[in-house]
Parts: structure tokens; sequence; C-alpha cells
């Protein structure tokens, strides 16, 4: 086992240096001139050079990557020349909000999908899982921005049930956090769910034809056993990679979301970066975020040895 | 019966309802209470060596926290905040300014011209390299000769600056250097002013809390106990907000017009718009061709249907510009000169001007840029014209205007007390902003001559003259006028002009 854990350690390596490489050349290569960014439009010739060679733009792309990477080991990700914070501290602020947020929706989205797919497998074929089969379909095809104005509309403007936009932490006032942060988090988790109840289900299916469910079946075991305890574990090996990979699109997700609910979490955080042009911030964020992501996916690889005995002995 | 007269039928009663309004007594203001103010953008600070330009958000914020030499009363003339009286030298390039007594930062520091000094100063010193810098280049340096007395020496005269101080910019609030001093890299998010409200604590992209100043210099004011100030970037999810009374009042523009005229309908709303003046303009580098012939430029303007174009990129709310002061300036012409709407004659003035005319467009790389430039593509199409879409970031729009690099491009005049500013800067030959290229001595001597003139009547003079002037050379044009828009619950009172496109909420208070 800690051999296989070293394993995919090492192989994270390369990747997480790509990712470096990919996020530095991105912000590097946006068009308009960070010198000119920071000084205004009305900088002089004179003042635009100066600033170049303070910040080192003048230099070699490849020795600014370098230089960069360097800083990034010591942890030292940058500051933003418009706010004065470190990107640190601005991702430490914001963090939990985004993190809240995406457990949520996974959790919410677990929530639709598990059961509704265990139901739709126990009897394929019939009208609840042809009938959850379409609706999951309409799901998927639904912009998230346009089901949050929806979801806007009629939970906040016409019901008045829940606030439309805005936040307080966890930690100040519980139980009004969960009531702003609810719509957010379904707008997201009903994109999410139909992906999670089609992946276990089709897995179900298959496991429910094996012949080992067939003895389950012949023994006189009860369904609802049979379903839960012996079809359920070995069908989800699938279920967890989309989970994890669901963590790359919900990331996504909140830059939308965030936006139109006005929460301050890493989404905005990176929008706003774009649109004042603060590419420290934004080359931060983008490396930090992708540096999850990879770590994440690191952590289903593990799972999966739990789920599965034959992947950590390598036999797969 | 004309639709025109139909419309004034209509409206009769209104006016009428106004008429009374004004000459009821005035609302009583009651104290107490707190609103939330629906932002559209994150404000990133308010040291102005670090954010360099306040945009919209940030102005609201620093009406609250800070305060000016001046402001803009309800006719937008200049009076009295910070400074208490003022008087010019006879050529206008020197201003003195007696300031108020007794008024204190928010951190105890005494107010006086020293502290108001040291502001200009810092902003100034080339080795700050502040943003900031490029707008008060026109003053060549202030002084402090006594506790309050200031003194603005200009390098060129203005016969308005009080009127055009009144901004709540980078450049013209006043903080505490102390605080500055002090703080350092955090001073940019833990601003100290003079104004009604100090910041109680603040969440970056989430709130900022405002708490009522209760030693504001003027008395009985501010209303407000807190003012919650929160960015809110959709839209819809702020009309919303708006709607379901998480906000109290919001920003708005003519993008947003469905919205806009939603709230018109709604009982519970107030629309507040303030027509500013100003305008949303083009330049044609006169230097280059094809735009070196003034036919052509001409056919360009002549081919622009501004009321369709109003229906196409705002359901009509967009205000059609004939000049570049706009019916929120005191400049009101009998005649600008604006060419009219004439396709034959745009047509015909490209068949004499005998060659293919095709060119490039610069646009923001924006759906609304980019409708604008698709619009203006069509109306030229049937003129006889090929226009060249050429889609650019909008930090890319000025380096490339300064340094001429661009055939057709959009620029803005935005709107302030007095047109001397930005006229003189766009138009004036030899100035980096005069982006037509264009010298006419005329056109010199008129904006050389509006600027010395203290005589109102004398200056309207010089400015129609000259918008008859540019409007015949076709050397820039005029899409639509500025206006302003912010949608409040009907509870809120005491709501200012949006001078300057400033949501100004320190003098409201709640019914």
């Amino acid at each position: 086992m800690l051999n296989f854990v070293v394993r995919r350690l090492l192989a994270i390596l390369p990747v997480l240096l790509a990712v470096s490489l990919l996020t530095f050349l991105i912000a590097s290569l946006l068009p308009g001139d960070l010198a000119y960014v920071i000084l205004g439009d009305q900088a002089t010739p004179e003042n635009v050079a100066a600033l170049r060679r303070d910040m080192g733009l003048d230099q070699p792309l490849w020795w600014r990557y370098l230089s960069w990477l360097g800083h990034v080991l010591q942890g030292d990700l940058g500051r933003s020349f418009r706010t004065g914070q470190t990107v640190l501290q601005a991702v430490a602020e914001r963090i939990p909000v985004s993190l809240q947020l995406m457990l949520m929706a996974e959790f919410i989205g677990l929530l639709i999908g598990v059961p509704v797919a265990i139901a739709c497998a126990a009897r394929a074929g019939g009208a609840f899982d042809r009938f959850m089969t379409g609706s999951a379909f309409a799901m998927l095809s639904m912009p998230s921005f346009l089901m949050a104005i929806l979801l806007i509309y009629l939970f906040a403007v016409e019901l008045h049930w829940l606030p439309a936009t805005g936040y307080v932490p966890f930690t100040e006032e519980p139980l009004a956090n969960l009531r702003f942060l609810v719509l957010p988090a379904l707008t997201l988790a009903l994109a999410e769910w139909p992906g999670i109840m089609r992946v276990l289900r089709s897995d179900m299916i298959a496991t429910l034809q094996e012949d080992y469910i067939a003895l389950a079946k012949a023994k006189g075991l009860k369904p609802s056993r049979i379903l839960f305890v012996h079809a359920l574990k070995p069908s989800s090996l699938t279920l967890v990679t989309v989970t994890g990979i669901n963590i790359g699109r919900l990331l996504g997700g909140t830059l939308i979301v965030e936006t139109i609910f006005a929460l301050p979490g890493i989404g905005r955080l990176l929008v706003g970066a774009i649109y004042t042009r603060d590419l420290v911030i934004l080359q931060g964020v983008v490396l930090l975020v992708a540096c999850g992501f990879v770590i994440v996916n690191f952590i289903v690889d593990m799972l999966y040895a739990v789920l599965d005995p034959r992947i950590r002995h390598g036999h797969a | 019966m004309t639709k025109i007269a139909a419309a004034a039928r209509l409206h009769a009663p209104i006016f009428l309802v106004a008429a009374f309004a004004f000459a009821a007594p005035a609302q009583a203001q009651k104290s107490g209470g707190s609103i939330t103010v629906g932002q559209e953008l994150d404000i990133t600070g308010f040291d102005p060596l670090k954010v360099g330009v306040y945009d919209t958000s940030t102005f609201t914020a620093a009406a609250a926290i800070f305060d000016t030499l001046t402001t803009l009363n309800d006719k937008g003339e200049a009076a009295p905040k910070l400074a208490v009286s003022w008087t010019h030298s006879d050529d206008y390039k020197s201003w003195i300014f007696k300031l108020r007594e007794g008024v204190k930062f928010h951190d105890g520091t005494p107010f006086n011209a020293q502290a108001f000094k040291e502001n200009f100063d810092r902003q100034k010193d080339p080795a700050n390299k502040c943003r900031c810098a490029f707008y008060i280049t026109n003053v060549k340096e202030v002084l402090a000769p006594d506790e309050y007395t200031v003194v603005y020496n200009l390098t060129d005269p203005s016969v308005n600056l009080p009127a055009t101080n009144t901004i709540q910019s980078q450049n013209n609030v006043v903080h505490s250097p102390t605080a500055w001093k002090t703080k350092g890299d955090d001073y940019n998010r833990n601003p100290v002013g003079t104004g009604p409200y100090i910041l109680k604590s603040w969440t970056a992209g989430d709130r900022m809390v405002l708490e009522k100043n209760p030693n504001y210099w003027d008395k009985g004011r501010p209303y407000l106990d807190r003012i919650i100030l929160k960015p809110l970037p959709d839209a819809q999810s702020r009309f919303a907000s708006l709607q379901s009374g998480e906000a109290d009042i919001i920003w708005d523009d003519e993008n947003d017009a469905d919205n806009i005229m939603k709230a018109q309908k709604d009982s519970k709303l107030t629309v507040h718009t303030y027509k500013g003046s100003g305008a949303q303009v083009y330049a044609f580098n006169t230097k280059v061709a094809p735009f070196d012939d003034v036919r052509v430029r001409q056919a360009l303007v002549m081919a622009i249907d501004r009321p369709k174009m109003s229906q196409a990129i705002s359901n009509g709310l967009s205000r059609p510009a004939s000049n570049p002061y706009g019916d929120g300036s005191w400049v009101k012409c009998k005649d600008d000169g604006a060419l009219p709407f004439d396709l034959e004659k745009a047509k015909a003035l490209l068949k004499d001007y005998g060659k293919p005319v095709e060119f490039k467009m610069l646009v923001t790389a924006t759906p609304r840029g980019r409708m604008i430039g698709q619009v203006l593509q069509q109306f030229w199409k049937r003129a006889g014209a090929n226009m060249e879409i050429e889609q650019v970031d909008q930090a890319t729009i000025p380096p490339r205007a300064f340094t001429r690099q661009f055939q057709l491009v959009p620029w803005r005049i935005v709107d302030l007390a007095d047109p001397d500013p930005q006229m003189y800067a766009n138009f004036r030959s030899g100035s980096p902003l005069a982006l037509a290229n264009f010298v006419d001595p005329e056109l010199d001597r008129l904006l050389d001559h509006s600027r010395v003139t203290a005589d109102t009547a004398a200056r309207i003079e010089d400015y129609c003259a000259i918008s008859r002037l540019i409007n015949k050379e076709a050397i820039w044009f005029w899409t639509f006028q500025n206006t302003y828009y912010a949608l409040s619950s009907t509870k809120l009172k005491g709501f200012p002009k949006i001078y300057n496109g400033v949501i100004d909420v320190s003098t409201t208070w709640l019914e």
C-alpha cells in the first residue's frame, strides 16, 4: 500500500510542474502590458520602461517563469498590486465559502442522485426509470445561470422563502449561512445529480446481472439487502471517479454561481482578478485551484484502492 | 393628432403633480435605520497610490467616508463642503480656498491646509508613480500659506475649478495623512476620512459596513445609522435582491433596460434617472485614409440612425446625442450643426469620393461593444462602406488611441460640471488626447478663449461654435448622451442627482 502511495505521489510531480507552466503562460500571454495596467492608460513611455525593469518584465519569458516558480516553491505567490493583499491572504479569506458551497452541492447531488439511481436500476426500463432518465437529461441540458435565475425568482422574489443574494460566515450565524447557501448549492447540485445518477444506474444494472447476485436472490435474501449491501459497493467505483472529477466541474460552476448569488468565494475572486487584470492574483489562484484538483484526484485514486483491493496490489 | 401631442396630453397630469411637489414644504428627514446598497463591482481599495483610479462602486463608498472641498448643489453649481469660500486670480490660474475650521478626521487628526497639501503632494510626487497623477497635470502646486487657506496654482486657466473638483474621485477626496503613514500597505483597505460615515468592517467580496460618524461637522447629519455596501455583480440577481428587499438601492445602467422598465411599472420601486452631460463618442483618425477625406467622415455620420440604434441596444432608453455636451450641460445651442440622418446623402458622398471605403473600427471585446459595432457595421454597409470590427480588450484601447494606432476608436465624454477640461483635452491641437489628429486654428482659438472667459453666455457662444465646427468637419461623432440610473425602494428619500455617475447615499434617509 505504501509503495502504491509513493508511486502515485511521484506521478503527481510532473503534473504539478506542467500546471504551473501553463498557468504562468496563460497569464503572461494575455494581451495588454502589465506595466500599462498598473500605471494606467496615460503613463509615459519612460515610466512604463522603468516599471517593466523593476518588475523584471524585460527579462526573457523562461527566466521569469523560473524566478516565479522559485518564489512559489518558497510559499510566496505574490501580492496583488490593486489591493495590496498577498495571494495566500486573499485565497484564505475566500476558500471557506467555495469549499462549503462545493461540499453542499456535492452532498445534495448525491442525495438526489444515489437513491434515484438505485430505484431506477432496481426496475430498469420501468416507468420511473424512464421518467427519471428523461428529467436527468433535461436538467443536464439546462445552463446553471438560467437555473440560478429561475430559482431566485421562484424562492426569493415570488415566495420570499430564501434570500436572493448575500452571505454570512457559518461561524457567525450558522442558520442564516445555510439559508444563503441553499439556492447556490441547489443550482450546482441540479446540474450534478444527473451525472451521478446515470453512472451509478448503469453500473448497478451491470452488477445486478452478475452471478453472485443471482445466487443471493436464490438464497432468498431481501431485495433491499441485495441492492444496498451486495450491489452498491462494487458499483460505486465509477461513481467515486465521477464525484472526484465533478469537483473540477463544480469549481468552474462556482465562477458563475458565486457571481449571480454574490458569494465572496474563489470564483468571484478569480472573475474580479480577470476584470481588473490583477495578473498576480489570477496566476496564483489558478495555480492553487489546479493543485487542489490534482490533490482531489490523488485522493480519489487512494479511495479506489480502498474500494477495490486489486488496484492496490497492482493487478487491475 | 400627432404622436407628440398625444404624449403631451397623456403626461400633462404628471407635470401638474410635479409642480405641486415643488411647492410643498420639504419632507422632514428622519434619523436612524440602515440601508443596503447593491453595487456593480468589488471595491479594491481607497489608496490612490494603490488603486490609481476609483470606479463607480468606489465612488459611492468614497462619498460616504470622505469629503471634498466643494460639492454640487441641486442647480449644478459649486457649494461649500470642506471649503467655505473661494476666490480666484484674474487669469483663473490661481484659486484660493478658505477651509472649514474645527473639522477632524475619523482618527482624530485635525483637518487643515497642511493635511490637504500632503494629500496632493503624495499624488503629484513622480517617485510615487501614481496613475492618479494624470488627472492633476493641470495643477502645478498646492500651497498652504496658513492653517485654513489652500492655494491651487494651475498651469492652464480653469474658470470653474470649484465645480469640476466636486467628484468623489481618487484626486479630490481628502485622506487622513496620519492614517496612511501609520498603516502603510494596509491603508488601502482601512480608509480614514472626514466624511459622514466611518468604515466599521469590510469583508472582501461580500460587504462593507459603514457606521454614522457621530462627530460629523454638518450637525444633524447624516440621517442613517448604517450603510451596507454589497457587490452584486450579476444584473439579474441584483435586481431580484431589490425586489425581494435585500437591497434598498441598486446601481444600474442602460444595458439592463428590461429591469429599468420593469421598475418603472413597480409601485414599490423608484427609478432615479440623471441626464448627465457628455456622450458616448467616436474619433476618426483624420491623418489616415479613408478618413483624411471629409466626405467619407460626413457620409458615415449621416448613415447612423440613432433612434433605431437606441431600440436595438437598449430598448430605446438611450438618448441620441447631437453634440458633445448633452442635455445635462449648461451649454445649450440653438444650432449645434449636427449632421442629419440622411442615407441618400451618405451614399452620394461616398460615390463622390470614388474609391471603395474600407476600414477597421476598434470595439471593446464585450457583448455590449460587439453589439454596437455590429449595428454601426450594418448602417455603414447600407451606405456602401465596409467596416471590419477589431475586438480588443478594454485595456488595449487607450494605448492604441494615444499612439494613434487606429482608424476609428470609441471614447467617452463623462458627466462633468464644466465642458472645458474634456473639450480642451479632446480637441486642442497638440493635446495627447486630441485623437482625431485634426488641426484647425479657429477651433484652437475658440477653445483657448472659452477657458479664460468668465461670462457664461459668451462661453456658450464659444462652445456652440465649437460644436458646429466639429460636426461640420465630422472629425468625431456622438451617438448617445450619458444617462445614469439607480433603482431604489420608494421608502428611500433624499437621494441626490447622480452627478458624475456617482450614487451618493450619504444624504439619504428612510421614510
